[in-house]
């Protein structure tokens, strides 16, 4: 066995009252990839994160070079030799490629000026290593906000092997790259390790794991609960330790109801946009839909393209009519509503009065032309009272709410119009407990009653618990369309994955 | 109405109109005490009359400018006092004394107002040029398109019934233009309160992609109120030019800063979402009453500026605290 550069042991991280890491452990070695595997939420990204001192822990120990360590920012951990590259771009956009690679390790003149020639050459030198896989607007001179999304990735990447790391860990760097530019990333990989660098690699796809990896700590609910040897496993394996024990829990909330005789109301034939690479499904009435997958598969831009605010290619037929919305105002008037993942920036206008927020998509109903504020006003007292809403009054201003009670009027507000198609993007986000009972007994509701409901959640235990079919959806594509006994957590941490190879759990989905 | 009070709603807060009409109330008390100032109750009252209607006109140029910023996105409209200047080079140039022609005159102005805000809005949305630039430009387009029209040369007369509604008292003591702003301001309140274009009006303003997404249609909003605000500024143009008797391609940038003034000291939000019409009244009046005291101390021009600057500075620092708040 190798010897260990870096080890965590027993990390723990809490975000107030809620444990993201509860025995984070893990060891690195020089010259081996190791896998950080874990469905959302079971604290990969946190465990990396403290490693690099972006955020501190709350207990554990991290060990490296044989010496315990803490770091209180990245730029500490940056000099000891750790480095990340993230999902979440940290690259900034006003500045040059070259001056972003080299920010803060700029190369210097005699006089101490920055030298900008030898930065621009050494970037150029750099970029070879991807090369052929950009477009030639990507140069070191070049402004980053002027590059697309893979390519800016690129530019982190580069950015990151330019310090010369002892220890580097790529978070979900693969998400936003094609697959030419994957190999190149693997290649630059088997020469880091060649040099017997210390590599972790947090990835949500099984085929890249399988193909890069040494080995593979799996996460969940914040624990190491196992490790592999990736020449000695199989997808299916490291499945049943992401899921664990809690497989076939059955569903106490959906309805269970069955379908198969109605007619479909939402056929979707092939959605395309720069989300979406061909997405097909069909719902029939009063169906309760989940999605599932992992975060960032295209999930949301499904709902805001069957909502009418993106631009898509593909046909959309609900309700018998082809449509083509082209602003949400549209979709509003065929009785669809959309309630948005983040209720501050989408969903809320915080300086407004809660009356005004559940009446925004409504005023029209008022007009007469002056609106007709008493019936307007008890229409929202009513819907207040029905929500159990925990109000001052209902002119107080929305930002005066509680979490949960805030989200309370971004679901009255549609309501109030008696949708027939409700779409949801990860609505519990944030909500606290008794509030997402609450929630979930109000879909059952609307479901009884009749309303269509296709309700994207990143959290599996929810999809399991309310839906009787999932759509699993990876890389902007329906992966999987799992529905009665193929509705596990298993099959459906499985297919998140992009795992192919399974025997036991994947029987074609009937589903038309 | 003040968001600080969502922490501690015990504590006494007033709403910056009333603040500004209680400031009003005090300034106008000060300059009776001046060596020229009123000292019966009829020249306090006639003096009061002359304040109001001065003022009335900078709160009517303030009506489009509350709508344009309350929408947010940055919006402000630098091109009303052109707009301004050209509704009253319209009507005295065109109406020529004759009485019979004011109405026509009139819809030529709200029009010629109306292009000019669809212009602006027009290059805002869909050029993506920020309200500042683009109304700035636009002011200078037009200023330019007055002195090459009229080659700076203009001849007219405003129509006796003009004069007679605006300038002279309707009701012994009271100006008619007194009447008219009343029913704008009603008129605003209606639109800003009751209306659906004004509830979607502060949506746009506080956040434009939860707007959208609830179905608001978020660019023609826009639009339409630059192209209203351009509609009032040439409209308070055929009126002030009622009051003056006289125009000229500058007649109304002396009103564009106090215009701004008011609407920020009647409490509307400079970054949008949040104001109210009866803000930029009281704005407005406390504006008129600085400029009349400042007057008969004799003060310079300069000095008065630098005054009015100062204000607006000051007025940003109180009110401009909760900014947070917003997405």
């Amino acid at each position: 066995m190798k010897s260990i550069v870096l080890c965590t042991e027993n990390i723990e991280k809490r975000f107030g009252g809620v444990i993201a890491l509860k025995d984070g452990s893990i060891e690195i070695r020089p010259g081996e990839v190791l896998a950080l595997v874990g469905s959302n939420g079971s604290g990969k990204s946190t465990l990396t994160k403290v490693i690099t001192g972006v955020l501190s822990s709350d207990g554990g120990t991290i060990t490296y070079h044989d010496k315990p360590v803490s770091y209180s920012n990245p730029m500490a951990a940056q000099r000891a030799g750790i480095m990340a590259v993230y999902q979440e771009l940290s690259l900034i956009p006003s500045l040059t490629v070259a001056q972003n690679i080299w920010l803060a390790n700029e190369p210097k003149t005699r006089f101490g000026s920055i030298d900008s020639k030898t930065m621009n050459a050494e970037t150029a030198k750099l970029l070879t290593l991807f090369e052929g896989t950009f477009q030639p607007s990507l140069h070191p001179e070049a402004y980053v906000r002027d590059l697309p999304l893979d390519e800016r990735q690129i530019v982190e990447i580069l950015k990151a092997y330019s310090r010369k790391p002892e220890v580097l860990i790529l978070d979900e760097a693969t998400a936003s790259l094609d697959s030419k530019q994957v190999n190149c990333l693997f290649d630059l990989i088997q020469l880091l390790k060649s040099e017997d660098k210390g590599l972790v690699f947090v990835s949500h796809r099984m085929d890249e794991i399988f193909r890069i990896a040494d080995r593979a700590v799996i996460l969940r609910n914040g624990k190491t609960v196992g490790e592999v040897l990736i020449a000695d496993s199989n997808e299916d394996e490291i499945v049943h330790l992401m899921v664990g024990s809690n497989v076939g829990l059955t569903r106490e909330l959906g309805g269970r109801m069955t379908f198969s005789a109605q007619e479909s109301v939402l056929i979707v034939e092939d959605l395309e946009n720069e989300q979406l690479n061909g997405v097909s499904f069909n719902i029939k009435q009063g169906e309760l839909v989940g999605i599932g997958g992992l975060r960032g598969q295209g999930q949301s831009s499904l709902l805001h393209t069957l909502f009418g605010n993106s631009h898509y290619t593909g046909k959309i037929t609900l309700f018998d009519e082809t449509l083509s919305f082209d602003h949400p105002k549209e979709a509003i008037e065929h009785g669809v509503a959309l309630i948005p993942g983040d209720r501050a920036t989408e969903g809320l206008l915080l300086l407004r009065s809660i009356f005004e927020n559940f009446h925004l998509p409504n005023w029209a109903k008022y007009c007469r032309p002056l609106l007709k504020m008493k019936s307007a006003h008890s229409d929202a007292e009513e819907m207040g009272k029905q929500l159990n809403l925990i109000m001052e009054s209902l002119d107080a201003p929305v930002s005066s709410l509680s979490g949960g009670n805030a989200q309370k009027v971004v679901i009255g507000k549609w309501l109030l119009r008696e949708p027939k198609l409700l779409l949801l993007d990860d609505p519990t986000k944030g909500v606290d407990v008794g509030t997402k009972s609450e929630f979930y007994k109000l879909l059952v509701k609307l479901q009884e009653n009749g309303t269509t409901i296709l309700f994207y959640s990143s959290d599996e235990q929810e999809l399991l618990d309310l839906c009787e079919r999932v759509l699993v959806m990876q890389d902007g594509k329906v992966k999987a369309d799992l529905s009665g006994d193929n509705l596990t957590e298993a099959n459906l941490v499985f297919h998140s994955m992009g795992a192919t190879n399974n025997n036991n759990h994947h029987e074609e989905s009937t589903h038309a | 109405m003040n968001d600080t009070n969502i922490q501690n709603k015990k504590r006494f807060t007033i709403s910056p109109p009333v603040t500004a009409l209680i400031i009003a109330l005090v300034l106008f008390l000060l300059s009776g005490l001046l060596p020229n100032g009123f000292n019966d109750w009829a020249s306090a009252l006639r003096q009061a009359m002359n304040i109001l209607r001065l003022a009335s006109f900078i709160a009517i140029i303030g009506a489009g400018q509350t709508l344009v910023i309350i929408s947010g996105g940055e919006g402000i409209d630098l091109s009303a006092g052109s707009l301004v200047s050209v509704g009253a080079l319209i009507t005295y140039i065109l109406i020529n004394g004759n009485n019979n022609l004011i109405l026509p005159v009139l819809l030529l102005v709200l029009l010629t107002g109306a292009f000019v805000g669809l212009l602006n809005g027009l290059g805002i949305m869909h050029l993506k040029i920020s309200p500042f630039v683009m109304t700035l430009g636009m002011s200078g387009v037009v200023q330019g398109t007055v002195i090459l029209l009229t080659k700076g040369y203009y001849d007219g007369k405003v129509a006796p019934i003009m004069t007679q509604i605006i300038a002279r008292d309707l009701v012994p003591g009271i100006p008619g233009m007194i009447f008219v702003w009343i029913i704008i301001g009603i008129l605003m309140t209606l639109l800003l309160e009751r209306t659906r274009y004004g509830k979607e009006l502060f949506a746009i303003g506080v956040n434009r992609v939860t707007a959208r997404l609830s179905g608001v249609r978020v660019t023609r909003m826009v639009v339409l109120t630059y192209v209203i605000a351009g509609a009032l500024a040439a409209f308070a143009g055929f009126l002030l030019v009622g009051y003056t008797q006289n125009a000229g391609p500058n007649l109304g940038n002396q009103y564009l800063f106090p215009s701004i003034i008011a609407v920020a000291i009647g409490g509307t939000q400079m970054s949008g979402g949040k104001g109210s019409y009866f803000g930029t009244i009281a704005g407005a009046i406390v504006i008129q009453l600085i400029t009349s005291l400042l007057t008969t101390m004799q003060l310079p021009q300069a000095l008065q500026q630098i005054i009015f600057g100062s204000l607006l500075l000051g007025i940003l620092v109180v009110y401009g605290r909760d900014k947070s708040l917003r997405a």
